[in-house]
Order: structure tokens, then C-alpha cells, then sequence
């Protein structure tokens, strides 16, 4: 697990009793569970009973955490538990008609699917804070560029005041500026050392 | 997802576009409902977890032999300090702390509705209303036992 010094202060100023940092922790690692509960294909109406177990047994749990940095990988180990909770349950009225899923195996098969969930879990998580931190201007730019469907280049140069050639460098600019945002640009050198070939760019690419 | 999503500028900025994304399909609800529990941080009691629950027990049984469904479903919570025994009959809880003691209990669903119900000298308990959704139960005693149960659903 990644040190994120950020996630250890937040959770300590929770365990003293800070609601604000519960708060954060909750919108930052939110989508976390959210997406986890997704891929899991849970109803909304179970999405939301998992969701409220997870946040339960982690204000339970906030004094015990051995190690706070650790909380990325201990919430998405929690939710895929309460996601199997749920869909056992769901099952339950199938077991003696039919024969049901062995969902015992479940975590078994999932166990590399979960892993690579928690690493993009916990990138989503580094993305969006560091584009949330992010001057407006590249916030905008970004938000037009990433929009589903894309807009046009000549209407992003007009929302933006910016001529269409300046787009591109604009663009360029705001990415390098969101490499370097400390906690993404920390996740990216520890992912850069563990990918073959990560030697190659790794720490060159967010320093430049 | 790619290996090296942080090398290439496309690459960089779809990944950005999907964690954005994700953040935004996301019920603003749901987050709220996580704010929220934060109010359970400052209770300091003792945890009593599902220690049987005849439903499942129930489902053993039959597994391997057929058996007479009990038509009472009960289940027991255990903590260090005590064991709530609870029964649920049509339309109400009825429960028993051991050891037999007075006291009061709180059924508080995930909703924050509280409904609460004195327990008498010999332990005894009725809460009228089964919570609607999923709730704990929070119970003091003279004796000075505060416990809480796990979240249950019915």
C-alpha cells in the first residue's frame, strides 16, 4: 500500500472527532464503493445498503485501523465482502429450487480482478483530487475536452476565449500540471516501478 | 486499463474522463447517507454481533434433514457485557437482555428514526414497530452495560 500522508491526517483528525475530515474521506472514497458495488451489478436499493454497512463498520473501526494509510485497500476489501453479504442473501430463495451460484468461490475468482480494482480505484481517487486542484481555467478546458461526446474545438475555443491553435498547448500545459500534483505524481512513480519499462519515463515524465 | 495511463496525454486524459465520470454517475445520496454515520462515531458502547440467527439456522437443518420451520424468527447478539435475545413476531421485536436487568433500548434505523422502549427487571423488552429498513439496536442498562448491536435487516 501506497503512503498517502494526506489519508493518514484525515483519518486522525476523524478518530478525534473532526466531521469535516469524516466528511472528506467519505466524498473522496465514495466513488470507490460506488463503483465497486457497480461492478458487483447490485441494485441501487442494495448499492445503498452496502454503502451504508461499509461506512458503519469504518466509524467502528476508525480507532482500530493499525495502519490509516492502508484505507483505500481495507474499504474496497470491505465492500466486495458486504457485495457477496448481498448478493447471498439475494440468493437465498433460489438455494432449494435451484442450484445456486457458489458464491464461496467468488472471492477466489475475484482476487486479481480486486486487486487491479483497488490500483484503479485509488488512481480515480489521485486523478480527481489532483484535478480538482487544478486552476479553473484548466478545469475547463479539461472538462470540455473529456465530455461525452466531445465538444467541438471551434466551441471550446469560443466558451473559452482562446484561439483553436492555442488548444493543444493549453491542453499539454494542464496535463503536465496535473502530473505534478504531489499525490498523483507520488502514485505514478510507485506504479512506474513496478511496470516493466517504467525506468524509462517513470519519474522523468512527472518532473518534467 | 493501460499499463502506463499517465505517459501518453490521450491516454492520461480518458483515464481522467473516467474517474470524473465515475464520480459523477454517482448518486449525490449516496454519499450523504456515508456523512451521516459519522453520528455513531461519538457513541461508546460495546458491540454485540449476530451470534444465531434461526433463519440460517433453520437452513442447516434442512440441509441435511427436514425438520419443522420454526414459525419465530430469533436472533442473538453477543458482547462481552451481555446477550440481547430477540424474537421477531408479526409486527413487533420482543427481546430479553441476559443477564436480567432494567434498563432502556433504542431502535435506530438507517433513516435516523429512533423508537425507543423501556426493558424491565427481568430483562424484558417490546418495540412495537419493526424499523422499516435496516437499524441497531442501542441498549442501556442500570447497571451501566451500554451496547450496541450490529446493523440488522428483517
Amino acid at each position: 500500500m501506497r503512503d498517502d500522508p494526506s489519508v493518514t491526517a484525515l483519518v486522525t483528525r476523524a478518530r478525534n472527532g473532526d466531521k469535516l475530515a469524516w466528511d472528506e474521506i467519505v466524498d473522496r472514497y465514495a466513488p470507490l464503493v460506488w463503483s465497486i458495488c457497480r461492478r458487483h451489478r447490485l441494485s441501487s436499493l442494495d448499492t445503498d445498503d452496502v454503502g451504508q454497512s461499509v461506512w458503519l463498520r469504518l466509524v467502528e473501526q476508525l480507532n482500530a485501523l493499525r495502519d490509516p494509510a492502508a484505507l483505500p485497500g481495507w474499504l474496497a476489501t470491505t465492500t466486495r465482502r458486504e457485495c457477496i453479504r448481498v448478493l447471498r442473501a439475494a440468493n437465498k430463495q433460489e438455494a432449494r429450487s435451484s442450484n445456486p451460484p457458489d458464491l464461496d468461490t467468488l472471492p477466489d475468482e475475484y482476487a486479481a480482478a480486486a486487486e487491479q480494482e483497488l490500483l484503479t480505484a485509488e488512481r480515480d481517487v489521485a486523478l480527481r483530487e489532483a484535478f480538482g486542484a487544478l486552476p479553473p481555467r484548466c478545469q475547463r478546458l479539461i472538462s470540455m475536452l473529456i465530455a461525452d461526446p466531445p465538444v467541438p474545438y471551434a466551441e471550446i475555443s469560443s466558451t473559452l476565449g482562446i484561439p483553436i491553435g492555442s488548444i493543444g498547448p493549453n491542453r499539454r500545459r494542464c496535463l503536465n500540471r496535473l502530473r505534478r500534483h504531489p499525490p498523483l505524481a507520488a502514485l505514478i512513480s510507485a506504479e512506474s516501478h513496478t511496470t516493466r519499462g517504467g525506468d524509462r519515463y517513470g519519474q522523468s515524465v512527472v518532473d518534467r | 486499463m493501460a499499463s502506463q495511463w499517465w505517459i501518453d496525454d490521450d491516454e492520461l486524459l480518458a483515464t481522467l474522463g473516467d474517474a470524473v465520470r465515475t464520480a459523477r454517475d454517482m448518486p449525490a445520496n449516496f454519499a450523504e447517507v456515508g456523512k451521516a454515520t459519522f453520528t455513531w462515531h461519538s457513541i461508546d458502547a460495546d458491540l454485540a454481533t449476530l451470534t444465531r440467527d434461526s433463519a440460517r439456522a433453520e437452513e442447516e437443518v434442512l440441509a441435511s434433514a427436514r425438520s419443522e420451520p420454526a414459525n419465530l424468527r430469533s436472533l442473538t447478539f453477543t458482547s462481552a457485557q451481555l446477550t440481547i435475545e430477540l424474537e421477531v413476531s408479526s409486527g413487533a421485536l420482543l427481546g430479553q437482555i441476559v443477564p436480567p436487568q432494567a434498563g432502556r433500548i433504542d431502535a435506530c434505523a438507517a433513516s435516523g428514526h429512533v423508537q425507543t422502549a423501556v426493558i424491565d427487571e427481568i430483562g424484558c423488552f417490546a418495540i412495537r414497530r419493526i424499523p422499516e429498513g435496516s437499524f441497531r439496536l442501542h441498549c442501556q442498562t442500570v447497571s451501566g452495560a451500554s451496547v450496541i448491536t450490529n446493523w440488522i435487516t428483517l
